[in-house]
């Protein structure tokens, strides 16, 4: 029996890859590699997302996850380094849009000192009167896996169930991306999502043995294709 | 610590000159050479020993004072061989005052059949001043010509301003085989997402990083085009290049409705170290023009 004061319903609204922070607009290098003909079945996604995972999401998020939970990062310092590891502009630009949205969420809906606190470095004092789309002034970009770090500490979730949660969620978006980008079947989606269940299990494993050396160290065939989607003449995504 | 030298470069009228100089153990600076009439000193660090072997630490400091101009670069290139213990470590410590430019162009990384490498630098760059960094890591060497035989080559490179507001964080770590396992590592060499990581023709890395006021929109689009003639011209390339921004210290803060670039950064994979080093040498040339100095660097070395 699943206890409720765990914080399970919370994980599931804001795990949930329907929140509206815009993900559904993220490729984050996947639509170049559809361009090219490098991605195009389910067999050459399912290759492309397992790479992504363990190539980007377990040195950037997963290790910001871990360090905020585990270790009681402060929250400006990780959102300042996770916006410089972001070398591609877009994938920068995507990760603060969204999480400018998380963080906006998080606070209208499960206030707490450090979200709080979060918010206002995000997204500055009056924050709640810019309009949408508007650049926003806070001194920090915003990012979706501090809010989650945050989370996680505030409902005193271990760090590997809040690094799980936001990595399935985060190659749920991308799976849904690749359903319409591809195109590939729901049924495929579903199979490739399936299949990175160990991938993820494997991924906070070796999230865990990360050393200060390995954070950011993501893949430049990645970053190149990161780097390169905003030259793509047709794009359905923002990176 | 098995080597270290710390320069310092101050303008002197027309001409730059190291105005202090300090070494330890087996790195030795040779006599500045001016290559063209810039007054820019090219500053060659030398590595008597020839190679480095395990447990080796060097350190390699270089601080170019205001409007003072220094190109550093590598008498040959960086050899690392069999590491059974202590990798060896390389520490690089680059501080650009205002209006200053440090250009550090070495030449190529060779890692060894079990080689374990690891280069930390740390560049601080004063608002108005321009630092350009490149890297070359090719495939490495073992006796039966298999590549990427290395245990593992690790470059991490921080840029930020002197507030300690950070500009990039770039951690390159490239480890043999280790893609399925528990160890870290960014780079398949088995080339698993063929054509999109390292595989075939694509066997080398280069980088380059550069942050400098005059490095606008304009530039990256300067730089994309280069790329793009890279790749027509030189079969199994790819490469990208993207703006970097700068950070959102209370500076920017008060200026929120400009989104400011503070520099840009180049991604390469390509087929040898020669054409690679040529492109980066282009884009190298181009973004020094932006900063009026007109001549292509030329270390007659290939």
């Amino acid at each position: 029996m699943v206890s409720l004061n765990s914080g399970l319903l919370t994980v599931l609204q804001f795990a949930d890859s329907a929140l509206p922070t815009g993900a559904f607009s993220q490729s984050m290098g996947l639509e170049t590699a559809i361009n090219d003909g490098a991605v195009n079945d389910e067999a050459t996604f399912r290759q492309w997302l397992t790479h992504f995972l363990h190539h980007q999401l377990v040195p950037a998020d997963g290790w910001a996850i871990r360090t905020l939970v585990r270790d009681d990062a402060d929250a400006l310092t990780v959102d300042a380094m996770l916006h410089a590891m972001s070398l591609p502009m877009e994938v920068r630009d995507g990760n603060a849009a969204m999480g400018r949205r998380a963080i906006e969420i998080a606070r209208a809906n499960f206030p707490s000192p450090d979200i709080e606190r979060y918010a206002v470095a995000v997204l500055g004092k009056g924050g709640d009167e810019v309009e949408p789309g508007e650049f926003r002034t806070g001194v920090a970009a915003g990012s979706v896996p501090v809010v989650i770090g945050l989370f996680a500490r505030d409902h005193g979730s271990g760090w590997r169930d809040a690094c799980a949660a936001h990595l399935f969620t985060s190659l749920t978006s991308l799976t849904q991306n690749a359903v319409r980008g591809i195109p590939i079947g729901q049924n495929a989606g579903q199979r490739v999502l399936r299949s990175m269940h160990d991938e993820i299990e494997t991924a906070v494993r070796r999230i865990d043995g990360m050393t200060d050396d390995h954070v950011g160290a993501v893949s430049p065939a990645l970053e190149i294709d990161q780097m390169r989607h905003v030259w793509q003449r047709a794009r359905m995504f923002m990176s | 610590m098995t080597g270290g030298l710390w320069l310092g470069v101050q303008r002197h009228g027309e001409r730059n000159v190291v105005a202090s100089q300090r070494h330890h153990g087996g790195l030795r600076l040779l006599r500045p050479l001016y290559l063209d009439s810039s007054g820019q000193p090219c500053l060659t660090v030398v590595n008597p020993g020839g190679g480095y072997v395990g447990g080796d630490r060097y350190e390699l400091g270089v601080s170019v004072g205001e409007s003072s101009s220094a190109l550093v670069t590598t008498q040959s290139a960086t050899k690392v061989y069999r590491t059974p213990g202590q990798p060896v470590e390389q520490k690089q410590r680059f501080v650009v005052e205002p209006d200053a430019v440090l250009e550090v162009v070495p030449d190529p990384l060779i890692a060894y059949r079990d080689a374990d490498y690891v280069q930390r630098t740390r560049a601080t760059v004063a608002r108005g001043g321009r630092l350009v960094m490149t890297d070359i890591v090719t495939p490495g060497w073992a006796p039966d010509g298999s590549l990427y035989q290395w245990k593992s080559v690790l470059l991490k490179t921080v840029i930020g301003r002197p507030t300690g507001a950070l500009i990039a964080w770039d951690t390159v770590h490239m480890a043999h085989g280790a893609y399925r396992g528990e160890s870290l590592t960014n780079f398949s060499v088995s080339g698993d997402l063929d054509p999109h990581g390292f595989a075939a023709e694509r066997t080398h890395l280069g980088t380059l990083l550069a942050v400098a006021p005059e490095l606008d929109a304009d530039a990256v689009e300067e730089v994309h085009d280069l790329l793009v003639e890279y790749e027509a011209t030189v079969p199994g390339s790819r490469g990208g290049v993207t703006p970097l921004a700068e950070p959102r210290d209370s500076a920017v803060a008060a200026h929120p409705q400009v989104r400011e670039t503070a520099g840009l950064a180049v991604r390469l994979m390509g087929p040898g170290t020669g054409p690679l080093h040529e492109l980066l040498l282009d884009i190298h040339a181009a973004l020094r023009r932006r900063w009026g100095h007109k001549t292509r660097l030329n270390l007659r070395k290939y």
